[in-house]
């Protein structure tokens, strides 16, 4: 089966987003009461899998291995048949 | 004659700047391409400055995936010396050979300057005899703000592995100094064993006069100096 996911990655919330403080900073011109902003990324993935499950451990070892890095980064994924 | 092995994935720029460094001190340098990495019969490797594969989804993080980073687990495991500088540690970090990770600047904007930094432990092959010693050395990095959680960084702290931290002219740790918002100013750092050290500046810029200064070559002099050697072996 083919299957398409989207690999959500963020900073954890312990650790600084630089990115994240310059749109703040940018945001507070606009006048809106933004108070916090954090930035990630995300990574849509087309792959072939068995079943839903084959294809979330699929996802998960690209979370684990490349997309994100553990130490500073979570992600989550959502998964969908292609 | 100490052969030293330079490490080149697709996006490095510092590996021959390495070699002519190298040379300096009468080390035998050969640089090898990433996909044909063989480390026995080396007595050092060296990962190098640069942007692999474009610094794409992390800086190192691509490199990390690489077989010569599987080479190098196994030679850093049977203790082999590795230095890693620049996107060098970026890589190390991200196959765990050190703990922690290098973020964006915290001002966000790519740095290239010179920085001091201390040395903090004279532990390793990179760093014998010159405990306590400011090494006057240049940066040029867009991620270089080391961070790690708080058990982590405490950790770190505990154990002695924090090997460079950036300070001012007198010496000293000040946020000034930091150029880039490392934790606890945080410029490089070794494994628990000591072999495997990583650090942002670049000391293969700074080997001779011509440049600037020769504090690089303090570094690499390890390599080939007996106090080096008897913490090598």
């Amino acid at each position: 089966m083919k299957f398409t996911a989207t690999i959500h990655v963020r900073p954890k919330a312990e650790v600084r987003d630089p990115q994240g403080e310059a749109i703040l900073g940018a945001l507070g011109s606009l006048g809106l009461g933004v108070t916090s902003v954090r930035t990630g990324k995300e990574i849509v993935v087309t792959f072939d899998a068995e079943d839903e499950a084959a294809a979330r451990r699929a996802t998960d070892t690209m979370g684990r291995e490349l997309l994100a890095n553990p130490v500073i980064e979570d992600f989550r994924v959502e998964i969908g048949t292609a | 004659m100490v052969k030293v092995a330079v490490l080149r994935f697709p996006g490095t720029w510092s590996e021959r700047d390495f070699e002519h460094a190298l040379s300096l001190v009468g080390v035998e340098t050969e640089i090898l391409w990433h996909t044909e990495v063989d480390l026995s019969g080396f007595d050092a490797a060296i990962v190098p400055g640069g942007f692999s594969y474009g610094d794409h989804v992390r800086a190192g993080a691509i490199a990390r995936l690489s077989p010569a980073i599987a080479e190098l687990r196994r030679f850093a495991a049977e203790g082999g010396p590795v230095l890693g500088s620049c996107n060098g540690f970026q890589i190390l970090c991200e196959a765990g050979l050190l703990p922690g990770a290098l973020i964006r600047n915290a001002g966000l904007e790519y740095i290239s300057d010179w920085v001091r930094v201390r040395v903090e432990d004279d532990g390793t092959p990179f760093t014998a005899g010159l405990k306590a010693a400011v090494l006057r050395m240049p940066i040029g990095h867009g991620e270089g703000c080391f961070v790690a959680d708080p058990a982590t960084l405490e950790r770190i702290e505990e154990e002695g592995l924090v090997l460079f931290r950036y300070v001012d002219e007198r010496g000293i740790v000040t946020a000034e100094a930091n150029p880039n918002g490392s934790a606890n100013g945080i410029a490089g750092l070794r494994n628990a064993q000591g072999n495997v050290v990583g650090l942002m500046p670049h000391p293969e810029r700074c080997a001779e006069e011509i440049l600037g200064g020769r504090d690089g070559l303090r570094m690499l002099e390890g390599l080939v100096t007996r106090s080096g050697s008897a913490v090598l072996r």
